[in-house]
């Protein structure tokens, strides 16, 4: 027995492991594709351009980390687009335009569509409804909801305090940047360090396994929609507050890519595979995507057929991604293996 | 054996899996007229060798010649087209469809416009079922509405539907009950100059039907010859590459008369149940022999708390207590080593290391967080307890060989203060080191005072590992065999269906 | 010993209570609005239900295949920006616009079909990503709701034949026609084996990939036609996908009997459901239900829709079916 591999028997999931190199890879990607543009465009690529990308990409970073979540469990939640809007509408619904409610307007907004979360996790845990279409169909109800109370009317004002958190520095450095690194750091430790986030990794990964060995399913499945319902609602608040205002629609350009960034971190959309250092290079990527997309005029028919190729692309190259991880793994388990029984022969 | 050319030929055939040879150049022949046995352990290379003869598999190296044709198949029909029809081990039937579709698929006959003529198909199949002595079967009725012996019989019909020249049975006997009708149904197909390869693990099976075997061992021919010449010792020692003897672990008996039993079941039933009573004490290790689908696996899963009981009780330690789900069985100590292994015994996407952990995860954690160090600790003596070595931990567990991942989940099982073990067939897949080792763990674990409840389909493992064996027959248990009486034969005729008399013959 | 077969009868068709509910609906309905029963009313009434049904017809058979398809709605947005600027400005506009978004159809499709059953990828991800560049490429062609479609296709189509057929159900029943023959074939038989059992069929010598490229193609032509139809309903051109259409559609589905799991059902039954969904929103119309309700009845019919899927396949099948469940079995496919 190597005694170098005994001790190197690390279970850090942030290890340099196929995953972490997906996820670096995406950022190397990000890096290749704004140098492109530079030189396409001399005038792109300035630090404040570069602050820009990185603060408008917090609303992607927390709502893919929900998104990863329910993901990691083999679900998907179609309704964060809408939650982030209705948490929008909510807090600047309830602010107003002044800092007073913001105590427990936040509170409020959280638990609502903490909530709405919640109910998508019952429906996929107890009702069995498949998660796209539960997750959808409270998305339209509640888009309904949404419709029919704030009779339509859009534009609202929020608290400026939450404007002044988009849009201010710390030693130079946009708040929402900081805010940024602590989200990645907090949100890496509860999905890849705790208990529970091994135990989504396990259920995601064989429900049936799960099941026998006693896993809380239900449990782990209603929390996990309902964090993700939390991520959306923040993600939408924080979105309130660097546009300072609130519409109906505006968390719709979110769903697919929240989506898009777990897929492209290289997270299996069958669960129970993939990293949140994975999900957010996604989501840096994708922001500074919609950016270069932006500055070059196109539209937004040209922006969704990207995106949508993008998201092929990378299903495609994640076949690849798993075929890296055999290799390492062939080269763990070393050379002794020649009485290994295939894994692909039946038991006789 | 007739003076014509062999039917097959193969050469030299090889085939590897990454880093695993399955086929080491192997060759041998059959000839017309013959049934020959194709026997060896799990992980032998049998079922690569049934995959590449029919077609589903292509071969790294070597050739095969059928009727002195080159024989190159990439599909099944063009297999078929060959000659060469199987009846697989895990039936290739849709339970869906009818018996008549399915004898016909994929290439039901049609009409004009290409149209599946069903109501003719339907009549062929009335008329092929009588004369393969398939009674009791109408065309119409749907392959998932019959019995698996009648499933296995409809999977045998449609391989000897395309009238082969090469007939393969992988383990056709398995679920039948009345092994006379496949018997007669050989012979009668053999007048037609075919070849038949015979898979099975059976020994009885093989002298009857067989006059020439062929063993596999490690992917290595080891054996093709002639049965009459030789004994089954001979047999089973080319099989395992050991004699009966040393294959099981020595037999001490360590079992707690006066506690209440661990687990005791009265009156039990469930989906797949029907009344059963039994009971297991500490330090037992108790059997379970039948035939495929005789509702061992229901009995199990109502056990380890995945069915509702419809009536009955169970008791743990004296105490009723009621298995809502597999946590308040785990919580009981019942742990369940289950039957498939791929999709419900490992998680294949966590590493080794986690796979053996994850019931007692938060033990390793700290306000949730895992330690490392402890997660490691307690995976280590785990993998120790069954000789598990420690570089396997860290990677993948889809990595490992079967047996490998048998034992990862056995070590899990020990994890957890388990006090009763429920295994079903849990040397299915695994290669003959490892299978000794399981056998280890389970007088290990008897002998320290927990509880073995043993399913497996290796008789020679009932008799020689437990105290007592129980016989499960059309979803109930009807018989128990003590230790002394326990011989494969009788478990066999029992697990048949077969009663004993007062004077013990049958 | 006796092994008999537990010959059961054959299981009632998975449409039937779809049907009986349809029945029960339309009477409610023609109460509460007595043109119902009028020939112009129903006419009218197969209008609005024909691209809900023709789209749940094609998805039916990607899920009886045991995959899923959210393509729908792309495909359908993409063919009736064709229809709305093509139909009036080419030769013989309405037919070459017909086939021109039955070949987009059929393209998207096959590309589906590629990559679920050559490339391996999960179908639901792989088809959300090309509902999203179908609706980029209806936004590159018409960027805002507008466009012409031709007169023929307007009113010729949303009309009647011999002044009391009307058109849609002659499309309708062509389309259920199509569907009855289909599954008497050799794909039709294959598409529900791989549907209950991939494996197996694989066993069997079914061409298990070729199967899924034919289910996924065969929706894509539908999902074509079904936009071909919107431009019929509507009259203009629209790039924008309606997240509670794709709901309805998948709801068409499940009410229909079809599991979503594959291998049970058949298209009857997504027309049916598709005439359940759209008699149920006229009746609400029709009592006066304000419009922005129906989006929460969306979501609530969804969920029920499925509830009652799995209801009727319990009392059709009139037994507690696990089917017999071989997850994951050794050999594999690809």
């Amino acid at each position: 027995m190597d005694n170098t591999q005994s001790r190197t028997v690390s279970f850090t999931m942030l290890a340099v492991r196929p995953e972490t190199i997906t996820a670096v890879l995406v950022l190397l990607a990000t890096v290749v594709m704004m140098l492109a543009m530079k030189a396409l465009n001399p005038t792109f690529g300035s630090m404040g351009q570069i602050a820009a990308i990185l603060t408008t990409s917090i609303f992607l970073v927390i709502a893919s980390y929900g998104q990863g979540l329910v993901i990691l469990l083999g679900g998907i939640d179609l309704s964060i687009g809408v939650v982030m809007s209705i948490a929008g509408m909510i807090i600047a619904g309830l602010t107003n335009g002044s800092n007073e409610a913001l105590v427990w307007a936040i509170p409020v907004t959280l638990l609502s569509c903490f909530a709405i979360g919640l109910v998508n996790g019952l429906g996929v845990a107890f009702l069995k409804v498949p998660p796209f279409i539960m997750t959808l169909a409270v998305a339209t109800a509640a888009f309904g909801v949404a419709l029919g109370v704030t009779a339509g009317s859009s534009q609202r004002t929020v608290a400026p305090a939450l404007q002044l958190l988009m849009s201010a520095q710390i030693c130079g450095i946009p708040i929402p940047v900081l805010l940024i690194v602590c989200f990645f750091a907090a949100g890496s430790l509860l999905q890849s360090r705790t208990a529970e986030g091994r135990k989504l990794y396990a259920i995601g990964s064989s429900i049936a396994a799960a099941r026998i060995v006693g896993l809380p399913i239900e449990a782990l499945t209603v929390a996990a929609y309902g964090v993700s319902g939390l991520c959306a609602s923040l993600a939408g608040m924080l979105l309130a507050g660097y546009s300072s205002g609130a519409t109906l629609d505006m968390g719709d350009p979110f769903l697919m890519p929240s989506i898009a960034a777990v897929v492209i971190g290289g997270a299996s959309v069958t669960g129970g595979k993939g990293i949140y250092f994975g999900t957010f290079a996604g989501a840096i990527f994708l922001s500074a995507l919609s950016t270069i997309i932006t500055v070059l005029s196109l539209s937004q028919g040209w922006r969704n057929i990207i995106q949508g190729g993008i998201i092929i692309i990378a299903l495609i190259l994640q076949t690849k991604q798993w075929y890296l991880q055999k290799m390492a793994n062939r080269r763990l388990t070393g050379q002794g293996l020649a009485n290994r029984a295939l894994s692909q022969t039946s038991k006789v | 054996m007739s003076s014509l050319g062999p039917i097959l030929q193969a050469t030299n055939v090889h085939k590897r899996y990454g880093a695993t040879v399955a086929l080491d150049e192997v060759s041998f022949s059959l000839y017309p007229g013959e049934v020959c046995g194709l026997l060896g352990e799990n992980g032998a290379g049998k079922s690569t060798l049934v995959k590449i003869l029919s077609g589903i598999v292509v071969p790294d190296a070597g050739q095969i010649v059928i009727d002195g044709r080159a024989y190159r198949p990439h599909n099944i029909i063009e297999a078929r087209a060959r000659g060469v029809s199987t009846a697989f081990q895990e039936l290739s039937l849709i339970p869906t469809l009818s018996v008549a579709a399915n004898l016909f698929l994929p290439r039901p006959k049609v009409n004009v416009i290409g149209l599946v003529t069903m109501r003719a198909i339907e009549e062929e199949t009335e008329t092929m079922l009588k004369e393969y002595g398939v009674s009791g079967v109408s065309p119409s009725t749907l392959v998932g509405d019959l019995s698996l012996g009648l499933r296995q019989r409809i999977e045998i019909v449609r391989a000897m539907l395309c009238r082969p020249r090469l007939l393969l049975l992988d383990e056709p006997t398995a679920a039948i009950a009345d092994r006379e009708w496949l018997f007669s149904l050989i012979d009668s197909f053999l007048a037609g100059g075919t070849a038949i390869l015979y898979i099975t693990h059976r020994l009885d099976e093989v002298r009857r039907l067989c006059k020439r075997c062929v063993i596999l061992r490690n992917g290595k021919k080891v054996l093709d010859a002639a049965l009459e010449g030789i004994t089954d010792d001979q047999i089973f020692t080319n099989m395992a590459g050991r004699s009966v003897v040393e294959a099981y672990p020595v037999r001490e008996s360590n079992i707690d008369e006066f506690a209440p039993p661990v687990l005791a079941a009265h009156q039990l039933s469930a989906a797949g149940v029907n009344d059963i009573t039994f009971d297991l004490r500490r330090g037992e290790i108790l059997g379970i022999a039948a035939l495929e689908g005789q509702g061992q696996s229901s009995l199990f899963r109502a056990l380890a708390g995945l069915e509702r009981l419809k009536a009955g009780s169970i008791e743990v330690n004296g105490k009723p207590v009621r298995l809502r789900s597999p946590h308040t069985a785990r919580d009981a100590g019942i742990v369940l080593v289950p039957e498939e292994r791929k999709s419900e015994g490992i998680f294949n996407d966590l590493s080794t290391a986690a796979n053996i952990s994850i019931p007692i995860i938060n033990q390793a954690a700290r306000f949730n967080f895992i330690q490392t160090g402890k997660e490691r600790q307690i995976v280590e003596r785990a993998a120790a307890l069954v000789d598990l070595n420690n570089r396997f931990l860290r990677p993948n567990i889809n990595a490992l060989s079967g047996g490998n991942q048998q034992k990862t989940i056995l070590a899990r099982s020990l994890l957890a203060n388990a006090k009763c073990l429920l295994l079903f067939d849990p040397t299915r897949g695994v290669d003959v080191g490892t299978k000794h080792i399981i056998y280890q763990v389970i007088r290990n674990f008897a002998r320290e005072g927990g509880a073995v409840f043993f399913f497996s389909t290796e008789l020679d493992e009932l008799v020689h590992l437990c105290d007592r064996s129980l016989v499960m027959y059309r979803n109930t248990i009807v018989a128990e065999v003590r230790k002394e009486e326990l011989t494969p034969h009788l478990l066999l005729s029992l697990a048949a269906g077969h009663k004993i008399d007062a004077d013990g013959t049958t | 010993m006796n092994q008999t077969s537990r010959d059961r009868r054959r299981p009632l068709p998975s449409s039937l209570f779809a049907a009986l509910l349809y029945v029960v609906m339309f009477v409610i309905y023609s109460i509460n609005a007595p043109s119902a029963i009028t020939l112009l009313g129903i006419t009218d009434l197969l209008n609005n239900t024909i691209v809900l049904a023709i789209a749940a017809a094609g998805l039916t058979l990607v899920i009886l295949a045991a995959e899923l398809d959210l393509s729908s709605v792309g495909v359908i947005a993409v063919s009736n920006v064709i229809v709305a600027t093509v139909s009036t400005k080419i030769p013989a506009g309405p037919f070459v616009s017909l086939l021109l978004v039955c070949s987009v159809g059929l393209l998207v499709g096959l590309i589906n079909g590629w990559l679920v059953a050559f490339l391996g990828l999960q179908s639901l991800a792989c088809t959300l990503g090309t509902m999203i560049m179908c609706q980029g490429v209806a936004l590159v062609i018409l960027d805002a709701p507008g466009g012409e479609v031709a007169a023929f296709i307007m009113n010729r189509l949303t009309d009647t034949v011999f002044g009391i057929i009307p058109v849609a159900g002659v499309i309708l029943a062509a389309v259920v026609s199509g569907w009855l023959l289909l599954r008497r074939t050799r794909l039709g038989i294959a598409i529900y084996a791989v549907g209950t059992d991939a494996v197996a069929s694989h066993l069997t010598g079914i061409n298990v990939k070729r199967t899924k490229l034919g289910v996924f193609g065969l929706a894509g032509i539908a999902y074509g036609l079904a936009g071909y139809m919107l431009s019929a309903q509507t009259g203009t051109g629209d790039p924008r996908v309606s997240n509670s259409f794709l709901l309805y559609v998948f709801a068409a589905v499940a009410i229909g009997g079809t599991s979503l799991g594959g291998g049970r059902g058949g298209v009857i039954g997504g027309v049916i459901g598709a005439g359940i969904l759209t008699v149920m929103q006229k009746l609400l119309f029709a009592v006066g239900v304000a419009d922005f309700y129906t989006n929460i009845f969306s979501g609530l019919i969804m969920v029920v829709a499925i509830l009652f899927g799995n209801l009727s396949a319990i009392l059709t099948l009139r037994q507690r079916v696990p089917l017999i469940r071989r997850p994951n079995r050794e050999y594999s496919v690809h």
